[in-house]
């Protein structure tokens, strides 16, 4: 009985060799457009369900567009965590093994930027800006009370997969400090009470202020 | 080109780094992440020294500053000794359970510091290990994260399927910081478990198979079942010289 | 409302309306789509008027921000319930009053922003477009000669391009000031094909802006830049490294080298000449330390980004160790410039030691935050107080950061400090990208450096020891004294290790780290001192060294403390005065920071 990993490298193998006979690298377009048509390999037995080769399928197409170079890595991984919010632990091996470099070099860059995750991010991900200026206007505050509220610190996600937290540096809008964005959607001149307030719009459960 | 170190005079090839031309000259300057096999990488800093050039005078990292001109060089003064004892301070304050760094914590007179999380670790980032792992081809352990947070580890700290077992990264680290778990005829790096082959000599269990492949593609040869251990290929070897004297005379 | 004087071309408008971040995020796609929709049915047709979207004014306290041409009307905050009022004084030839930017201090209105205290004294070049035109659409950069710097550089010889550059004086914008025409000088010598062209597009210090406003609102200007550089030393392709977090910038520069190549402006044979030259926008991956050149450059190679020792510059073995330019995007911006007016221009604006203007963003606690354009030489004090309006809230002035996390700061006493590379270096801070954090007495300067530090350590690639342990212990330092902690060896420690970190560290990430320490320590040590030695924060902000308490003297009762408290800390009937439960209050300062009678004290 095979596992996931075996499953999928066979069925890259079967895809590969309706391409490209001997070696076992994967020609990709790049720019000229030219997205890999992937079809079932002959002779290839697997249980994988349709789900499953749906995700597949997508995360090749992702790593598949872009030429076989080291240097697209960070495009590649870009894309995919806009895709699935996070690094899945396949899509990392089939974007090693597309760009021909070891998998160590891969997962090296995924965990030294920032922009990517090992793991899901939330439904709603907060990024609390920490800018100079809304740091000096009072964003220490909202994290502390997104902390109070929700008990997750920054580079957190609550146990239930709703929310997560990031703080980031700067988001150009320093004007309406301090400044919390949630899922693209920015929230200006921020409080504490505010902070409440957004988390309630999203759905999330807030207790009031208890007396000590 | 002529340069002058601690007012010696000597003469340097364009693009050779400060620190080869002084260890060429006997001057012992330290360091912890330098090596042979691959040149200086300017990650310790504790090579640092003054090149005075031009009437101004900077600090540089020798294993990576290529001579390039006629410059003076003076590889000690109070600042550079300064930055040395703190460098050291600041990798016993990382890694105070290295034997090595405590040595050198001594032997540096360090001002006292305070002690960081982990008792235990040893590591001082030094990245000999990824070296060599890279220069091997394997990649198996790279430096993973960033800042303090960053350390040596697999991908997902589990086995990797890029791992030989070589041991090259336990081996060359200074500090000890690699554990290698052995048993009669297996071992254990890096969460991965290796068996061994036997010496087609005298039986011994001595190297792993994954790395005996890697070998035998490098020779292009299949190697398997008629490998020696490095004692039985001397005595093998000492046979062989023997047998051509016996043959002379 | 007040009647226009009449002119020729009523009929026809143009509606600008500011789509740079800091609007949008104050709803102005909403007032854009609002107009747009309100113009195109039946009431709005009689109005002859047509919407563009735009790039940053710089105005972004006041925005969203609405222009209208050619009659020169400025709308500052402009929501969608506005919008009817604007279309119908179009059709009226009024003015709607209400939505006129006022002046804090005279309380006079103002027509036009080009009247205002914040932009009169700018003198705008990197900035010359941003506010005026569509950045997707070619034709308003044709039509303020877009394009024609390069025709001219075409037609010149790359070394007269180059002198060109070196006459002007021009010192990098990105925050290393090195003189840009020497950079291309000494790459365009190196022997060595392919050359390469690279725009830092990653700007990292947190509070600046600029580099985001001019790759969002005039993306052109920084092709046309880096296309006269290709020229210049014989370069085959270009990129641009733009922030992970810029998503919109990412998108319009991407838009405008489609439209560049249409038009032929990229690609082969540019505009008829010999050149062949390409740019590729490549993203960052979330890293402040890939602002740094060669870690850039390893980022661009697909690696970790992590410097290496610059001893050998990229311009002699840069990307894939081939001769490489890098420069900032406010760099590239003034290129066209030169060429277009020519260096004398250029030259002529500015000191002796640095020419032409800089773009800053003035953000913190000052009125008027945004960006701004001034030439090189005007005062510290011009930009805070004529330019920015001041501090808000009758509070004082403390200290402005400049140069970010590798910068300092400047205390009151050297406010008429002309702003210039030399001159801020020798106060013991840097231009750096062109940040300008204003501090006022509600700022702990302690507490600035260990953001400061905090930050770093966050972003430290981790290579080197110096950097990587060397500022993890300065923020544990600095931790320690904000929480009360402190000792003076500590500062003693700061200050030796600093030498260090200073002295050894690989790049200048870790060599510049030690600035806001040490500048806050030169400058506000008794800050330092009080939390040391008094237990207390003066400026309020510690919080385990800070006690909010209300001065019943001053108190008129008004309650605006008690509705703003979000732990109910502050009790107190009508008229009263009100008091502060130090057990619940969790010094968030809401109270002291609305408080109009200064009634909220600090112990």
């Amino acid at each position: 009985m095979m596992n996931i990993r075996q499953a999928l490298k066979l069925f890259l193998q079967a895809c590969c060799a309706r391409r490209v006979p001997d070696s076992g690298a994967c020609p990709a377009g790049g720019e000229s457009g030219h997205t890999y048509a992937c079809t079932k390999g002959d002779g290839a037995e697997m249980a994988v369900d349709p789900q499953q080769a749906a995700v597949q399928h997508s995360m090749e197409r992702i790593v598949w567009q872009y030429p076989p170079e080291q240097r697209y890595i960070l495009a590649i991984m870009q894309d995919l965590q806009k895709e699935f919010n996070y690094l899945p632990r396949e899509a990392l091996s089939l974007t090693a093994d597309h760009v021909q470099v070891p998998l160590g070099k891969v997962y090296s860059m995924a965990t030294f930027y920032k922009a990517f995750s090992l793991t899901p991010r939330g439904r709603i991900n907060f990024k609390a800006c920490d800018g100079t200026a809304c740091h000096i206007k009072g964003s220490l505050v909202i994290i502390d009370e997104l902390h109070k509220c929700l008990g997750i610190k920054p580079g957190e996600t609550t146990a239930d997969g709703e929310f997560s937290l990031e703080t980031v540096n700067c988001l150009g809008a320093c004007a309406i400090a301090p400044v919390l964005v949630a899922n693209h959607k920015v929230h200006a001149k921020v409080t504490a009470t505010a902070v409440r307030e957004i988390i309630k719009t999203y759905g999330g459960r807030v207790d009031e202020p208890v007396a000590n | 080109m002529k340069i002058i170190i601690d007012g010696i005079e000597t003469t340097a090839s364009p693009g050779e780094t400060l620190l080869d031309v002084a260890r060429g000259l006997g001057i012992r300057i330290p360091t912890l992440c330098y090596h042979e096999a691959f040149g200086g990488k300017g990650v310790c800093r504790l090579c640092m020294v003054e090149v005075i050039a031009g009437g101004s005078a900077r600090l540089v990292a020798s294993c990576t500053y290529p001579v390039t001109g006629e410059i003076e060089v003076r590889t000690t003064t109070p600042e550079i000794e300064q930055i040395r004892r703190n460098i050291i301070m600041l990798l016993h304050r990382r890694a105070p359970g290295s034997e090595f760094i405590q040595d050198l914590y001594r032997e540096y007179g360090c001002p006292g510091s305070v002690p960081a999380a982990d008792p235990d670790e040893r590591c001082i980032m030094c990245r000999l290990c990824t070296n060599a792992c890279e220069t091997l081809g394997a990649c198996a352990i790279t430096a993973v994260s960033r800042g303090t947070d960053k350390r040596i580890d697999t991908p997902y700290g589990e086995a990797s399927p890029d791992c030989i077992g070589c041991c090259a990264c336990a081996e060359i680290c200074p500090t000890k910081a690699i554990d290698v778990v052995r048993t009669a005829d297996h071992y254990a790096i890096w969460n991965k478990e290796f068996d061994m082959e036997r010496c087609a000599g005298c039986g011994r269990p001595f190297i792993s198979r994954p790395y005996q492949a890697h070998i035998s593609e490098l020779v292009g040869q299949e190697l398997s079942g008629e490998q020696l251990c490095p004692v039985c290929r001397k005595k093998q070897a000492g046979g062989v010289i023997a047998d051509v004297h016996r043959n002379r005379s | 409302m007040s009647q226009l004087p009449t002119e020729n071309n009523m009929n026809s408008r143009m509606i600008l309306v500011c789509c740079g971040t800091g609007c949008q995020a104050s709803g102005s796609l909403d007032v854009l789509a609002s107009l747009r929709s309100l113009l195109a049915s039946d009431t709005g047709t009689a109005v002859q008027a047509s919407t563009k979207s735009t790039g940053c004014n710089g105005l972004c306290e006041k925005g969203p921000l609405v222009k209208i041409l050619p009659d020169d009307i400025t709308y500052c905050q402009v929501t969608v319930e506005d919008v009817p009022d604007i279309v119908k004084s179009l059709q009226d030839g009024t003015l709607v009053q209400r939505l006129l930017y006022r002046d804090p201090v005279t309380k006079q209105h103002y027509r036009s922003h080009h009247e205002t205290g914040f932009y009169k004294k700018q003198h705008k070049l990197a900035l010359r477009n941003i506010g005026e035109i569509d950045p997707a659409d070619i034709r308003d950069y044709l039509d303020r000669r877009g394009y024609q710097a390069l025709r001219k550089a075409l037609a010149m010889s790359p070394a007269q391009v180059i002198d060109e550059v070196l006459a002007s004086g021009l010192r990098g914008r990105g925050g290393g000031g090195f003189p840009t025409g020497r950079k291309w000088k000494s790459c365009a010598v190196v022997d060595h094909a392919p050359r390469y062209v690279i725009c830092n597009g990653d700007e990292g210090d947190p509070g600046a802006f600029m580099d985001r406003s001019i790759m969002e609102g005039d993306p052109h200007t920084v092709l046309e830049g880096m296309i006269i550089c290709a020229h210049a030393i014989g370069a085959s392709a270009g990129f641009i490294y733009v922030r992970d977090e810029y998503d919109l910038a990412v998108v319009n520069l991407n838009q405008a080298i489609r439209d560049a190549r249409a038009a032929g402006y990229l690609g082969n044979h540019i505009q008829g000449s010999g050149l062949d030259f390409d740019i590729e926008v490549v993203r960052g991956g979330g890293a402040f330390v890939c602002g740094e050149e060669t870690a850039l450059i390893a980022s661009i190679e697909g690696n970790p980004g992590e410097p290496r020792d610059k001893y050998v510059f990229p311009t002699a073995k840069g990307l894939w160790g081939q001769p490489t330019v890098i420069n900032n995007v406010e760099t590239w911006a003034n290129v066209p410039v030169i060429i277009d007016r020519g260096a004398a221009e250029f030259a002529a604006i500015g000191t002796a030691g640095s020419k032409g203007t800089k773009v800053f963003s003035l953000v913190g606690k000052v009125v008027n935050t945004g960006l701004v354009e001034v030439p090189m030489g005007t005062t510290l004090r011009e930009i805070i107080f004529d330019i920015g309006g001041g501090i808000p809230k009758g509070r004082r002035f403390k200290a402005v950061q400049t140069g970010g996390p590798s910068g300092g700061c400047i205390p009151a006493n050297l406010l008429d400090l002309a702003v210039d590379f030399d001159s801020l270096t020798a106060a013991g801070s840097m231009m750096g990208s062109g940040g300008l954090i204003v501090m006022d007495d509600r700022t702990c300067m302690v507490e600035v450096a260990r953001y400061y530090v905090n930050f770093l350590a966050g972003e430290s690639c981790g290579k080197c020891t110096p950097c990587r342990e060397g500022i993890s212990l300065m923020l544990e330092i600095l931790t320690r004294i904000t929480e009360g902690h402190g000792t003076i060896a500590d500062l003693d420690l700061l200050e030796n290790l600093s030498a260090t970190v200073q002295a050894a560290s690989l790049c200048a990430l870790g060599r510049t780290a030690p600035n806001p320490v040490l500048s806050t320590l030169k400058y506000f040590r008794d800050e330092y001192l009080a939390h040391i030695i008094d237990h207390r924060c003066p400026a309020g902000v510690c919080k385990e060294l800070t006690e909010f308490y209300i001065d019943a003297d001053l108190c008129t009762g008004c309650g605006l403390c008690r509705k703003k408290c979000p732990a109910d800390a502050v009790t107190g009937e009508k008229k009263q005065p009100h008091v502060i439960d130090a057990a619940k209050c969790i010094k968030c300062g809401e109270c002291i920071n609305n408080c109009r009678f200064q009634a909220v004290k600090i112990r």
